[in-house]
C-alpha cells in the first residue's frame, strides 16, 4: 500500500508539473486543429467521390469524430524512449537506481500523470473542434464513458512499447531512429487514420494479430460505437498483450542492469 | 558582390564537412536516425498510395502523383535541413540564451548561426525523396532537373520558415512548441493535394502556413512542366526568406544575453 502510494505521488506531481506548460498546450492544440481540418476534408473528398454515405459502418461525421478520438490518443503520447535514453547516456539513471523506487515503475508513474493532464486537455479541445467542424456525435457521452475506461489499458500497453524501445539505449548510442519507427507503427498500423476494419482484406487479419490496434483503434472505435461486449474484448486483449510486454520488458531490463557499470567520484 | 557570395557558399561547404565529421563520431546514431527517417517515410508512401488508391480523392491522381508530392515535399525538407539544421533548433537557442557564442564571430550572424548544426534525419528525407522520384515517377533529364530544382526551391522556402517561427523566440520568450508545430500544420498540409483545399483555407495556404509553396506551385511545375509555376515556386520561397532575415535580426534588438559561459569547437 505505502509503495502504491509512492508511485501515486509520482505520477500525481508529474501531471501537475505538466500543467504549467500552458503555452505548449496552445500549440498542440493549434497542431490539432490543423489535422483534424485536414482529415475532415479528405473524408468529405473520399465520401464524394465514392457516392456513398457509409464506409464499414462509418459517415463522414463518425469518421472525423474517430479521427479526433485517435489524435487525442496519439497527441497525449510521452515518448518514455527519449527520457530513457537521456538517463542512460547521461549516467542520471545510476541515481535513479539509488532511489528506493523501482525504475520503470518509476517511470511508468510519471508517465501516467502527465499524460492523464495531456489527456484531458487534448480530449476536450478534440470534442470542440469535431463538433465546430462535423456536428454533434451520436452517443456523445456513452462514447466518451466507454472511450474512457479502454484508456488505462491503452495508455500501459504504449507504455511498454516505448519502454522496450527506451531500454534498447544500454546496447545502441541513439534511440531516436528506433523511438520514430515504433512511434509510426503505432499510428499506421494502429488505425490512426483508418479503422482496421477498413484496411485491405489481404493485410486484415495481419493488423488485428498485432498489439497495435489495442492502443488506437479499439478506443477510437468504442468511442463510435459504443458496445459493452468490444470493450470487455478489448481489455482482455489489452492484459494479453501487456503481460506479454511486461515479460519480455522485464527479461530487457534485467540484463541492461548488468551492463551498468559505475565508477566512484 | 560575387566574391562574398563565393566567399559564403566556401563557408557553407567547410561547416557541412565539419558538421558531418562531428556527426560521424557517433557513427551508428546518425545512421540509424537517417535511415529510420528514410523507413518512416517510407511507410507513409507506401499507406497513402494505398489510401489513395482504395479512396481516390482527386480525379487523375495516381500512385506517381502521390510519390511525386512526397518525395517533393521530403527532399525540399532534408536538403534544408541536412545544411541548415541550426535553423530547427532556432527557438530554443533563444530561450536558453545561447546566442551569445555566434554574436563573436565577425561574420553575419544568421548564416553562421544556421549553417551550425545538421540534423541526421533530414539525410534520410533527402535520400527517400530523390529514390522515390526515381524509382517510381521513372522521370526523363527535363522532369529529374527541374524537379532539382524544385527541391532546392523548398528547401529554401523550410529554411525561411524554420528561421521566421524560431525567430518568434525573441518576442514570445519560449517559443520552441509553437515552432514545432506550425512546422508540424506545414508538412501536414504538404503531403496532401492541394485540390482538396478551398476557400479561405487555401488562402492560408499561401501565406501562414505556405504549402502552397511546397506541394502546390512545384507539383503543378513538375506536372506540367511549366517554368512560371516553377518560378512563382521561388519567389515564394525567396519572400520566406527576405521575411525571415528580418523577423530574425528584428528580433535580435531584443535579445538578452543568458551570461552563458560556453566553447565551440
Amino acid at each position: 500500500m505505502n509503495s502504491l502510494r509512492k508511485y501515486w505521488a509520482i505520477a500525481w506531481i508529474s501531471g501537475k508539473s505538466n500543467l504549467a506548460y500552458v503555452g505548449e498546450v496552445g500549440s498542440r492544440l493549434f497542431f490539432l486543429t490543423v489535422i483534424l481540418y485536414i482529415f475532415m476534408r479528405l473524408w468529405q473528398e473520399v465520401f464524394a467521390h465514392a457516392h456513398v454515405t457509409r464506409f464499414g459502418g462509418y459517415g463522414v461525421t463518425d469518421m472525423i469524430w474517430y479521427l479526433a478520438a485517435t489524435e487525442t490518443i496519439l497527441m497525449s503520447e510521452v515518448r518514455v524512449s527519449s527520457q530513457i535514453d537521456e538517463d542512460v547516456r547521461t549516467g542520471a539513471v545510476a541515481v535513479q537506481l539509488v532511489r528506493p523506487l523501482s525504475y520503470p515503475l518509476y517511470r511508468l508513474a510519471s508517465n501516467l500523470g502527465e499524460r492523464a493532464v495531456r489527456i484531458v486537455v487534448t480530449g476536450f479541445a478534440a470534442v470542440l473542434i469535431a463538433t465546430w467542424l462535423s456536428g454533434s456525435a451520436d452517443h456523445l457521452a456513452n462514447g466518451l464513458l466507454f472511450f474512457a475506461l479502454a484508456l488505462p489499458g491503452a495508455f500501459v500497453l504504449h507504455f511498454l512499447g516505448y519502454l522496450l524501445v527506451g531500454l534498447s539505449a544500454f546496447w545502441v548510442e541513439d534511440t531516436a531512429g528506433l523511438t520514430l519507427i515504433y512511434s509510426r507503427l503505432v499510428m499506421v498500423l494502429g488505425g490512426m487514420l483508418l479503422p482496421l476494419e477498413l484496411f485491405p482484406s489481404v493485410v486484415q487479419p495481419l493488423v488485428k494479430a498485432l498489439p497495435f490496434g489495442n492502443i488506437v483503434c479499439g478506443p477510437a472505435r468504442l468511442f463510435i460505437h459504443p458496445d459493452p461486449a468490444a470493450l470487455g474484448l478489448l481489455l482482455v486483449n489489452q492484459l494479453l498483450w501487456i503481460g506479454v510486454f511486461s515479460l519480455a520488458a522485464s527479461a530487457v531490463y534485467s540484463r541492461a542492469l548488468h551492463r551498468i557499470a559505475l565508477n566512484g567520484g | 558582390m560575387l566574391n562574398k557570395l563565393l566567399n559564403y557558399l566556401a563557408l557553407a561547404g567547410a561547416y557541412f564537412r565539419l558538421n558531418l565529421k562531428a556527426q560521424f563520431e557517433y557513427r551508428f546514431a546518425f545512421i540509424s536516425q537517417a535511415v529510420a527517417m528514410f523507413v518512416n517515410d517510407c511507410i507513409w508512401l507506401v499507406y497513402f498510395i494505398l489510401f489513395f488508391d482504395k479512396f481516390p480523392v482527386l480525379n487523375g491522381w495516381h500512385a506517381a502523383d502521390v510519390a511525386t508530392l512526397w518525395a517533393v515535399t521530403a527532399a525540399g525538407f532534408g536538403i534544408a535541413h541536412a545544411f541548415f539544421g541550426n535553423a530547427l533548433w532556432l527557438p530554443g537557442i533563444i530561450v536558453r540564451g545561447e546566442l551569445d557564442t555566434w554574436l563573436l564571430y565577425p561574420r553575419a550572424l544568421l548564416p553562421h548561426l544556421v549553417l551550425g548544426r545538421i540534423s541526421p534525419s533530414a539525410f534520410g528525407d533527402a535520400i527517400f525523396g530523390y529514390i522515390v522520384y526515381i524509382a517510381i515517377v521513372h522521370p526523363d533529364l527535363p522532369h529529374f532537373l527541374l524537379f532539382t530544382l524544385m527541391t532546392f526551391t523548398i528547401a529554401l522556402l523550410f529554411v525561411g520558415f524554420s528561421v521566421a517561427t524560431g525567430s518568434l523566440g525573441f518576442y514570445l520568450g519560449n517559443a520552441e512548441s509553437l515552432a514545432e508545430h506550425w512546422r508540424g500544420s506545414l508538412i501536414a498540409f504538404s503531403t496532401y493535394p492541394m485540390g482538396m483545399f478551398k476557400g479561405n483555407v487555401r488562402l492560408l495556404l499561401y501565406t501562414v502556413v505556405p504549402a502552397g509553396f511546397v506541394s502546390g506551385f512545384p507539383i503543378d511545375a513538375l506536372q506540367k512542366m511549366s517554368l512560371l509555376h516553377a518560378a512563382y515556386s521561388l519567389g515564394g520561397a525567396l519572400l520566406a526568406v527576405a521575411l525571415a532575415v528580418v523577423v530574425f535580426y528584428h528580433g535580435l534588438s531584443r535579445y538578452e544575453s543568458g551570461n552563458m559561459v560556453a566553447m565551440r569547437g
